[in-house]
């Protein structure tokens, strides 16, 4: 539509394309730790672009997105494992979390400032004990289960997933539905003033983001054979998506993807080397980024090219 | 019928009456200007007519529909646009996206291709066809005020209201600012305008009300408005025996 959206769709093209050609991994490479790895990165991209979509588009920043993601993923597992098919037991867990989030939002969205923010933050917390609490035991996988467990299977809807992010966001970015929500990001008074409804569209918005966080824990749940069920709701899914999608570029359409690739890379290698202080190279590096490059990689990117073009 | 009718408005922060008792009409097409001295009310009675505030007693009726309450996006549905005392586009949009925001949200539903032209020959309007890629947070002051007033037309309001639009602007840029304004006017567009460059206010308009202390204490064509006694009080001091003759 705009200029800014017709890059953005020649990138959404370039990731679609790069995904496209990882469909053939598996048939090219048959080591399943390859196919883990970039199965990672696959929800990771699904990860991050969903929560961009709330906080870099509409600029409602989610500190609770693990709420989500969790609520999804314990929806799915449970219909899953009583029978269901996955695909239709992913749906009803992205269901719940949207359902779940479209409650907060009508609450918090009333209200300026930070009690979105605030009010996810309490909601991840609160949804993450509680689970522990109630759901005390490991949740394993029945044997006849883990006896038909095929990867490929995991990696191919990983894959379809992060496809569907990546268009959906590129969709939005885009449309007018899209503007609007940058328009209430940059100023929710002069949008208002230029006719833009906000609650509504923070609320499609926070929609869109917790229901493609919904289906990432449900093939979270598809994927791991056994796990605390309170593991999908801790803080660190929250903050994971978080830092990719700012590593990257928070509000575009490539930055979380980018983003989402280093992080994974980077956390895989220094978790390997420093196990002990991973966690605080990357709060550095948060810090760093946030002070000396709010626009992330791509906005480095711009400036490397303006630099070269002189 | 008059397009705005504001009646007995009246809005009052804790024990503060910022407007009290207001009452003016604007007929179609008319260019009005309102004047007053810092704190008289003034950006008071634009945020009750935009919607920003809710009134605490009186009527606020455009085309003869009652808008008193409404929410912003709702009154700009209706077709009142407005643009900000201190601008605030969207910094990180670009100049044409600013525009197009107005224009697919405004009074009037457009198709996508129809809004980027009609966005494009708004900013031609304002003269900033050659910036429209540039973020907003790139343009000068008097750009962003130009991108602002674009951003308003777009969405086709009945009423325009400019709250003190040549703020902030050196004289070249004052008299380009008020060309566009009688431009505008000349072109039928009804436009309520708050100034604090009593000046260019006088120049422009046609009528003028004044308010101090949140009352409205004269209202007329400018000559008369300028000769009003209440008026020299308001602006001088009251008392004029003191004050040296010129």
């Amino acid at each position: 539509m705009t200029r800014l959206g017709k890059r953005q769709l020649g990138w959404a093209a370039a990731i679609l394309i790069f995904l496209a050609a990882l469909a053939l991994l598996p048939l090219a490479v048959g080591r399943d730790d390859v196919l883990n790895f970039v199965f990672l990165i696959l929800l990771s991209i699904t990860l991050a672009e969903s929560w961009n979509i709330v906080a870099g588009y509409a600029g409602q920043v989610n500190l609770g997105h693990a709420a989500f993601f969790g609520l999804g993923a314990l929806v799915a597992r449970t219909l899953w494992i009583g029978g269901t098919p996955i695909v239709l037991a992913m749906a009803a867990g992205a269901g719940v979390a949207t359902a779940l989030a479209l409650l907060i939002g009508v609450a918090a969205f009333r209200l300026r400032g930070a009690y979105f923010a605030i009010g996810t933050l309490a909601l991840g917390e609160i949804s993450r004990t509680t689970v522990g609490n109630v759901l005390s035991d490991i949740s394993t996988l029945p044997t006849a289960t883990i006896s038909a467990y095929r990867l490929s299977h995991r990696y191919y809807l990983a894959l379809a997933l992060a496809a569907v992010s990546v268009a959906a966001v590129a969709a939005l970015a885009a449309s007018r539905v899209g503007l609007g929500m940058q328009a209430i990001r940059e100023d929710e008074d002069a949008a208002a003033a230029s006719g833009v409804g906000a609650l509504g569209l923070k609320l499609t918005a926070l929609a869109l983001s917790t229901g493609l966080a919904g289906l990432a824990g449900g093939l979270f749940a598809y994927y791991h054979i056994s796990y605390y069920p309170s593991h999908p709701f801790s803080p660190h899914w929250t903050f994971d998506a978080l830092l990719m999608t700012f590593i990257g570029g928070v509000g575009t359409l490539h930055g979380p993807v980018l983003g989402a690739v280093l992080y994974v890379f980077l956390k895989e290698y220094l978790a390997l080397r420093w196990v002990d202080f991973h966690l605080l190279i990357f709060g550095a590096l948060f810090i760093a980024i946030v002070l000396l490059l709010p626009g992330g990689l791509v906005q480095a990117a711009e400036r490397a090219r303006r630099l070269l073009a002189r | 019928m008059p397009l705005l009718e504001v009646e007995r408005v009246s809005k009052a922060f804790g024990g503060v009456r910022a407007v009290h008792d207001v009452s003016f009409t604007l007929q179609e097409g008319e260019l009005l200007g309102i004047m007053g001295p810092n704190g008289s009310g003034k950006t008071t009675l634009f945020n009750l007519i935009a919607g920003a505030l809710s009134p605490d007693a009186g009527r606020i009726r455009l085309g003869g529909q009652d808008i008193a309450g409404l929410p912003p996006h709702r009154i700009c549905a209706r077709g009142i646009a407005r643009t900000f005392q201190l601008v605030r586009p969207f910094a990180g949009l670009s100049a044409l996206d600013n525009v197009l925001v107005g224009r697919l949200y405004g009074r009037v539903r457009a198709t996508t291709s129809e809004a980027i032209a009609e966005a494009e020959r708004l900013l031609a309007l304002v003269g900033l066809e050659e910036r429209a890629g540039l973020p907003a947070s790139q343009l000068t002051l008097i750009d962003r005020k130009r991108l602002e007033l674009a951003r308003a037309l777009a969405t086709a309001p009945h009423l325009l209201l400019l709250d003190e639009f040549m703020a902030g602007l050196n004289p070249a840029e004052t008299a380009s600012a008020m060309t566009l304004i009688r431009r505008l006017a000349t072109e039928g567009m009804t436009v309520l305008m708050v100034e604090h460059i009593v000046w260019a206010l006088m120049d422009l308009s046609r009528r003028i009300i004044v308010l101090s202390a949140g009352e409205k204490i004269a209202e007329g064509p400018p000559p008369a408005v300028a000769a009003d006694p209440a008026v020299v009080d308001v602006y001088l001091g009251a008392d004029r025996e003191s004050r040296p003759r010129a």
